[in-house]
């Protein structure tokens, strides 16, 4: 059971401004979504000591305010793609933000960041097939103005992915 | 030398259509699912069955990075960590990558010597910490780290999710051979 200052299973379906952060009552039922993320309200409700409604209200605000989301991870070979690279640009006389716009507008491009490296563009590609791939880091390199050097690393096996927290805003 | 990569469970039109109505709401009834593709709902229920059980979908809650996870008010920051493999010593990188639980996903890329790790830090001192930890692993001829300064695009729905056990475990169970229908 939550004990709090007022009772939480007569709480109105929570208004959140962006920015807010998650409470104690939020954290526990994502512990209960991280085991089944399709469990449902009422028996998340019942582990909690929790209604349903509230359980289903406080979901459904978390998602309204861009603090946590309910996602299906597939993998890329479910979407018929064969390969995944990490592609990385050194830029110089651009800035690497204009780059990586570029980048994102391909639908192949699946996550674009900025780091702190000697590359300062990184983003993870996606191919259907091997000569894709040769294409795309050819293009990047002749096609995006600034790019100075490319760096391609082919991803092979997964030893992990354990997501819990991501860019949800981008 | 590189690990042998086995085959993974195919997949059809289905399964992918499927995934894309679940992407940005794995809460999605099935029956809504079932009426949108023209299947039946025992049908959705068992591809997605099938899917998760070989690794190739996750239904999963992700907290925004920028609201802070679990114990923290804050928001996180996101650091790669690429390192280079001395020979013969990969596996015992590996594992010891593996044995650090700030690292959240780990590949291996480019036949194999290399290891890209992702860890999500709550502050500049476990980014410190874990970059201590990484370094003092026998066998790392080289090691780069990179902190996200921006995110530009970020996809939830596509990502390389299936490892290596989740691949093993469904050749085992037979999952990958037939569609459940």
């Amino acid at each position: 059971m939550i004990s709090g200052g007022r009772s939480l299973s007569e709480e109105k379906p929570a208004r959140r401004a962006r920015g807010a952060s998650l409470d104690e009552v939020d954290r526990r039922i994502i512990e209960v979504l991280t085991r089944d993320g399709r469990a449902q309200s009422t028996s998340i409700g019942e582990e909690l000591g929790l209604s349903g409604n509230l359980v289903a209200n406080r979901i459904r605000a978390m998602d309204a305010a861009g603090l946590m989301r309910v996602v299906a991870l597939a993998d890329f070979r479910v979407h018929g793609y064969k390969m995944l690279a990490r592609i990385r640009l050194k830029v110089s006389g651009r800035a690497p933000i204009e780059v990586a716009n570029e980048l994102a507008a391909s639908e192949d491009v699946l996550s674009v960041h900025i780091t702190s490296g000697r590359y300062p563009v990184s983003c993870l590609y996606a191919f259907r097939n091997a000569r894709a791939m040769l294409e795309a880091a050819r293009n990047v390199y002749a096609d995006i103005p600034g790019v100075e050097d490319v760096d391609v690393e082919l991803l092979n096996n997964v030893y992990r992915y354990n997501p819990t927290v991501g860019p949800l805003g981008a | 030398m590189a690990m042998e990569t086995p085959e993974y469970p195919s997949t059809d039109q289905l399964d992918r259509q499927i995934a894309v109505m679940l992407a940005d709401d794995a809460r999605l009834s099935f029956r809504k699912i079932a009426a949108d593709l023209g299947v039946t709902e025992g049908t959705v229920r068992g591809r997605v069955r099938r899917l998760q059980a070989s690794g190739l979908l996750k239904l999963v809650p992700i907290i925004d990075i920028a609201s802070g996870g679990p114990g923290t008010g804050n928001g996180q920051q996101m650091l790669f960590i690429t390192v280079k493999c001395a020979n013969g010593k990969f596996d015992e990188v590996r594992e010891g990558l593996l044995a650090m639980p700030l690292i959240r996903a780990l590949y291996d890329a480019n036949a194999a010597h290399r290891l890209i790790a992702v860890c999500v830090l709550s502050s500049l001192d476990e980014a410190a910490e874990i970059t201590n930890q990484v370094l003092a692993l026998d066998g790392i001829r080289e090691a780069e780290t990179e902190i996200v300064l921006q995110t530009i695009k970020y996809n939830t729905a596509i990502a390389p999710i299936a490892t290596l056990e989740d691949i093993a475990r469904a050749a085992a169970s037979g999952t990958g051979d037939e569609a459940a229908d």
